[in-house]
């Protein structure tokens, strides 16, 4: 535990010591903020528009049930960033395990007590805790606008669970990427494959038969984090991810190994 | 112990450990970086092991700390064998590694509180040891500067540091002086000069006289292959000691 | 190898990024694709070449077991996804609980007879499929409900068969009949799945003709919504005129009388007295300040109702026009039309009378069961029921408990004679009949009546309107600033001087 300890402590500050966590936050942070700001701006000029053209007003049922503020801005949002966190995460993670590989600093952590096991679980926490806070960060505009408009507190706190599982996941993938390589630029690249593979199945339903397309669907990011954004916390959705976050942890450590014996 | 963790011939006395390779062989694909290497490294000396670029040196000593596993035959460090029981070897190894691998966006102090942690040191015994090295390589004046802003002077001593900061029987030291100038060598020998005790050091090295100056026994690596091993006088000092580095060359000493 | 592996990932992303981009595998995709699969394939079978070339126990000991862990972990998250799936341990954490569903749709689903298939018609991009769907998974863990969703467009003979006319249609097929759900929400599907299993309830005779409710009135005065309520059910209605009764027919299991306002004419109340002597069931809702007769003949059933409207100034809703007079209840006493009904399950009266129980028979049964809070009085002041707003004062009058909703059981001829009597008529308008729980206390009263007990259960309730307001501008404009914009300006100034002091050493 005393190593682990030093790891994560070290790793916070090799993270947080460089400006790229600073600006990887702030991209985030913008792009959610605009993109949000953009739908509510639509969603507006869209009632106006209903309401003026029919003129019922808002509260006459003129509105079809559809134009309303989850399913025009909050949930497109979420969506949004459901893909934009594929986009952005492997950025985060590309340089965790390729950056001490290239530098040659993953043979020093191996001649001290960190095992390998350690070194993945050190690298893997501290990611999560720093996707975390991205969740957090991103997160507060638009749950402070929604919250105006009278979506519940307990609904919210369900979206952000989805979201930080889901963010949880790709960060699980990218870590994996990024271990099998000294190269962060194929450490991003093949995290962004992989998890946009993964993001969604639909595209194969055409191809394969039904049995697969369950199983595919059962496997896929999509469907598990859009049941949160409905506010339904599904405890076999948090222990998917928790499960490709394990999955993840087991085939980085493999690297080690594989570096080990490595032909 | 031997390599399978249980007790045979040791290579170790109270105070320092040695380094046993029975018939050691590393292959990376058809490329054989070790071939049956069978060396002793003697406690509480400093032993040189030397050879020319791709000679098997660091290859050695990767099989040395565990971080490579061997094709075949053995290694053990004080009779503890890497594979079997990786926290014993390294709780009696320090490493210098060949370049500086460090951590530019730490802060010397930061780094050498990591790496004590990282070697099991906590509460008291941390503080204790960063001051014990800071001051033993002279790091007071760059203590709380980020190591990417280092010279590479700086940057050697604070990687010799940190391999000392568990206070370990043995320490390999890679190519301690490799890209330093001829002032920053002298210090860096000096400092292993003194720090020698009753610890043994592993000193890789293609320098002679780095190689003369600070180790008592030296074997030559050529190709993978031990083709000199004795004192250093005899091995460096007689014949043609350059031919040794050069391929195909093998003399018995 | 790692170049070829590259480029594989590279193309894969492709392809699929030109899907999602066009909703089609083009020649792009295809292309792509293919090119992806022999270079992950080239690579996959290059690093398992190198693999098998690993030499030493050691090295195949390490490697062994790191694949060992790669499958243990593999065997674990699956097995704790597919243990939490089978524990269908879920959180609703809706405002409105959308997702929980109501006992009397568990109740339904459980009781399928057979098979039913739920099919979601769809349009792609359709947002309202998402949380149709979630209501159809977390139904279908409850009953023999087998989902399947169909594209529109790729089904346009469904279009006819079904009625479907538009995407987020669900039609439900049980046997050979099926029910198309135009606007799914828990209550409509509900009352589909009811309606499928075509549950007889029994007749349900209306009075009209002397000012009761009007069951074809779809106004907020009207009725209409209970006729459909109680069709739901099962129930078949006739409506009677009250004036050319001179007998209630003898297929009815329950009489209905919704708020007469003029005095039902004396042959009609006879003749409800001798449906009641000879076994019958009333479920009577009066009004105050009406005297149509119901009330002398109630009475000699020991259910008095006193002139006078109740005021419970500790309960009213917030909308009364007199503080107090449309009062919230929520005590129940223990009888089976009050079912599942408690503190947190209110039922809305709108102007109500109460009752004075007796019994008239030792072995007749009358009881209470619902009142007000024990603040509440009855009011005489003729006036109470005509202001427009404004405060009466308790005076002399009693506070207690008034009860809103009482019943008896009369055992007569062999038979038993059942009596529901409710204070107030606007209850079951369409106004009222779907606010809070007033539907459920209304049709459990009718059920237990026709002493169909078994059909008392809680109701889904439809979800409210989402919101369709306009966030104002002015607030959406501040919270950018102060949050979705100040937080990224700060974050871009500690990056810049973190760098800065780094630059310095």
């Amino acid at each position: 535990m005393t190593e682990l300890r030093a790891l994560v402590r070290k790793e916070f500050a090799c993270l947080f010591g460089s400006p790229t966590a600073y600006l990887t936050l702030t991209m985030i942070a913008l792009v959610t903020a605009l993109i949000f700001f953009d739908h509510l701006r639509i969603y507006n000029q869209i009632l106006f528009l209903y309401s003026t053209t029919t003129m019922g007003g808002f509260d006459t049922g003129a509105i079809p049930d559809h134009i309303n503020l989850w399913d025009r801005v909050f949930f497109p949002v979420m969506e949004t960033l459901g893909l934009t966190l594929i986009g952005t995460i492997p950025l985060i993670t590309m340089r965790v395990f390729a950056e001490e590989h290239a530098r040659g600093t993953d043979e020093l952590l191996i001649s001290t007590h960190l095992t390998p096991s350690l070194v993945v679980l050190g690298k893997f926490l501290v990611t999560f805790l720093f996707v975390a806070l991205v969740m957090i960060v991103s997160f507060l505009y638009p749950a402070t606008a929604i919250e105006q408009g009278g979506l519940g507190v307990e609904h919210l706190a369900a979206v952000f669970v989805g979201l930080t599982l889901h963010g949880f996941a790709i960060a699980a993938i990218g870590l994996a990427c990024s271990a099998y390589t000294s190269s962060q630029l194929i450490a991003a690249v093949s995290g962004w494959a992989v998890a946009f593979t993964l993001w969604d199945f639909s595209w194969a339903n055409a191809f394969v038969s039904e049995r697969t397309a369950r199983f595919l669907e059962a496997i896929a990011l999509h469907p598990r984090y859009g049941s949160f954004a409905e506010g339904i916390v599904d405890l076999d959705n948090i222990f998917y991810f928790v499960g490709i976050a394990l999955v993840a942890m087991a085939i980085a450590r493999f690297a080690f190994d594989l570096r080990r014996v490595g032909s | 112990m031997n390599a399978q963790g249980q007790p045979g011939s040791d290579a170790g006395t109270a105070a320092g450990v040695g380094i046993e390779a029975r018939d050691l062989t590393r292959r990376f694909g058809p490329h054989v970086a070790l071939d049956r290497l069978s060396l002793q490294v003697p406690p509480n000396e400093t032993f040189g092991l030397m050879g020319a670029n791709g000679a098997g040196k660091t290859t050695f000593i990767r099989l040395v700390t565990g971080y490579l596993l061997p094709s075949e035959g053995s290694v053990t460090v004080g009779g503890f064998s890497p594979a079997a029981n990786p926290r014993e070897v390294k709780a009696r190894l320090g490493y210098v590694m060949e370049t500086s691998r460090l951590y530019p966006e730490l802060r010397v102090q930061g780094f050498l509180r990591f790496m004590a942690g990282a070697r099991g040191l906590s509460g008291g015994a941390v503080s204790a040891s960063v001051d014990r090295v800071i001051e033993q390589f002279q790091l007071a004046d760059v203590a709380k500067r980020l190591i990417g802003n280092l010279s590479k002077g700086f940057e050697q001593r604070v990687s010799l540091a940190q391999a000392f900061l568990h206070d370990p029987p043995l320490v390999i030291v890679d190519e301690p002086t490799g890209g330093l100038d001829p002032v920053q060598r002298g210090d860096v020998r000096a400092v292993l000069h003194e720090l020698q005790g009753d610890r043994t050091v592993l000193l890789c090295t293609h320098d002679m006289d780095e190689a003369r100056a600070l180790t008592s026994n030296v074997a030559i690596l050529n190709d993978g292959r031990l083709v000199a091993h004795g004192t250093t006088h005899d091995v460096l000092d007689r014949g043609d000691p350059l031919a040794l580095f050069r391929p195909h060359g093998e003399t018995a000493a | 190898m790692r170049q070829v592996a590259l480029v594989g990932f590279v193309a894969l992303a492709s392809a699929i990024a030109s899907y999602y981009l066009t909703n089609e595998f083009g020649w792009f995709g295809a292309a792509n694709a293919a090119v992806a699969l022999v270079a992950l394939v080239v690579a996959a079978a290059s690093g398992a070449r190198q693999l098998g070339r690993i030499g030493g126990a050691a090295s195949h000991r390490v490697v062994g077991r790191g694949l060992l862990i790669i499958l243990g972990s593999v065997v674990m998250a699956v097995g704790m996804e597919r243990a939490a799936a089978y524990s269908k341990l879920q959180f609703d954490w809706t405002f409105e609980r959308a997702f929980e569903l109501a006992p009397a749709t568990v109740k339904a689903l459980r009781e399928l007879p057979g098979e039913a298939t739920a099919t979601l018609y769809r349009e792609a991009g359709d947002p309202r499929i998402r949380r149709t769907r979630l209501l159809l998974e977390r139904m279908a863990e409850e009953g023999n409900l087998r989902l399947r969703e169909r594209s529109l467009a790729e089904h346009p003979e469904d279009a006819g068969r079904f009625e479907v006319g538009s995407s987020n249609t669900v039609v439900i097929v049980l046997g050979d009949r099926f029910e198309t759900v135009g606007r799914p929400t828990e209550g409509s599907l509900y009352e589909a799945l009811y309606r499928l299993q075509s549950a007889e309830g029994g007749q349900v005779t209306v009075l009209r003709g002397e000012g009761e409710g009007d069951l074809s009135r779809t106004d907020d005065g009207g009725y209409a919504g209970l006729s459909a309520a109680l069709a739901t059910e099962g129930y078949d209605l006739r409506s009677v005129v009250s004036a050319s009764m001179d007998e209630v027919p003898v297929t009815t299991d329950v009489l209905l009388v919704v708020g007469a306002r003029r005095p039902l004419r004396a042959q009609s109340l006879a003749a409800i007295r001798r449906y009641l002597d000879a076994g019958g069931s009333l479920v009577a809702l009066l009004e105050p300040g009406a005297e149509s007769g119901m009330e002398a003949l109630l009475a000699e059933w020991g259910i008095e109702s006193p002139e006078g409207v109740v005021i419970d100034p500790a309960r009213d809703s917030s909308w009364a026009s007199v503080a107090g007079l449309d009062p919230v209840a929520y005590h129940y006493w223990d009888h089976p039309i009050a079912q599942g009904l408690n503190r947190n399950r209110m039922t809305f009266f709108s102007g109500a009378r109460s009752f004075r129980l007796r019994r008239p028979r030792p072995e007749d049964e009358v009881s209470k069961v619902v009142e007000t809070t024990r603040f509440a009085w009855i009011e005489t002041d003729p006036t109470a029921l005509e202001q427009r707003s404004g405060h009466f004062e308790r005076d002399d009058h009693p506070a207690d408990f008034q009860p809103l909703v009482v019943c008896g059981r009369y055992p007569r001829n062999g038979r038993e004679t059942r009596i529901v009597a409710f204070g107030d008529a606007d209850f079951a308008s369409n106004q009222n009949l779907r606010s809070l729980y007033n539907l459920d206390l209304l049709i459990n009263a009718v059920h237990w009546a026709a002493e169909n007990e078994p059909m008392i259960t809680l109701r889904p309730k439809n979800r409210p309107t989402p919101v369709q307001f306009p966030i104002p501008l002015t607030n959406t404009l501040q919270t950018l600033y102060g949050v979705g914009l100040l937080v990224p300006e700060l974050l871009l100034i500690v990056s810049g001087a973190l760098w800065l002091r780094r630059r310095s050493g």
